[in-house]
């Protein structure tokens, strides 16, 4: 389940001292799935997506980036 | 707190009973006389306990148990365990077509057992080599 997405949830977490179960809570999933989509072994849904950026309070793209495939192989 | 999760350790449940199941089976075959039909009884009876332990536990979890992830994971293993059902359906009737006759209704029940266990195996092992591989 190689992903594109990469991601900054784990700095904004950090930033706002908030715990795993806690997003997971917030954004209505596991926490195993929070961590899975921490490590990029998961890419979520769009929804779930904009949830966690609703959650933090940023946009989309500030919290997930597309990486092409070409880029990350440079 | 677990990095596994509800379903993940409910399908680890599952697996060790097909395991307990599979070798009791085998002890069975090689102990017993023709006919097993009790067997099969006794795997239903304990299919529906599992489900029952399985709602038990479910509806004490307070947080979320199931997600789009779970979700798609057991899409994955669905779609392997029918890929096996339709095969294996496949085989039977080819296998009833040369050789079927009333007597080997016995012989079918067996078939579609077997191929049931099959299938469900490579669902479990399916959905626990995706939960692994993301986790």
């Amino acid at each position: 389940m190689s992903s594109c997405l990469r991601n900054t949830i784990r700095e904004l977490r950090a930033v706002r001292s908030m715990t795993q179960q806690e997003l997971a809570d917030l954004i209505s999933v596991t926490r195993q799935t929070v961590i899975a989509i921490e490590r990029d072994k998961y890419s979520p849904s769009l929804e779930v997506a904009f949830r966690i950026a609703f959650v933090f309070g940023v946009p989309l793209e500030q919290v997930f980036q597309y990486e092409a495939p070409s880029s990350r192989a440079k | 707190m677990s990095r596994i999760s509800f379903q993940e350790k409910m399908l680890w449940a599952q697996l060790v009973g097909i395991v307990v199941v599979v070798a009791f089976y085998g002890h069975f075959l090689v102990h017993s006389g023709p006919g097993h039909h009790y067997f099969h009884a006794l795997v239903l009876v304990l299919l529906f306990l599992f489900a029952s332990v399985r709602t038990f536990f479910r509806r004490r979890s307070g947080s979320v148990v199931e997600d789009e992830r779970d979700r798609s994971i057991a899409a994955i293993g669905s779609r392997w365990s029918n890929i096996i059902l339709w095969l294996g359906l496949v085989a039977i009737l080819i296998l009833y077509w040369d050789h079927g006759s009333m007597r080997s209704a016995n012989f079918l029940i067996g078939m579609l057992f077997h191929l049931l266990v099959l299938a469900g195996s490579v669902r479990i092992i399916r959905e626990l080599v995706a939960y692994r591989m993301a986790a």
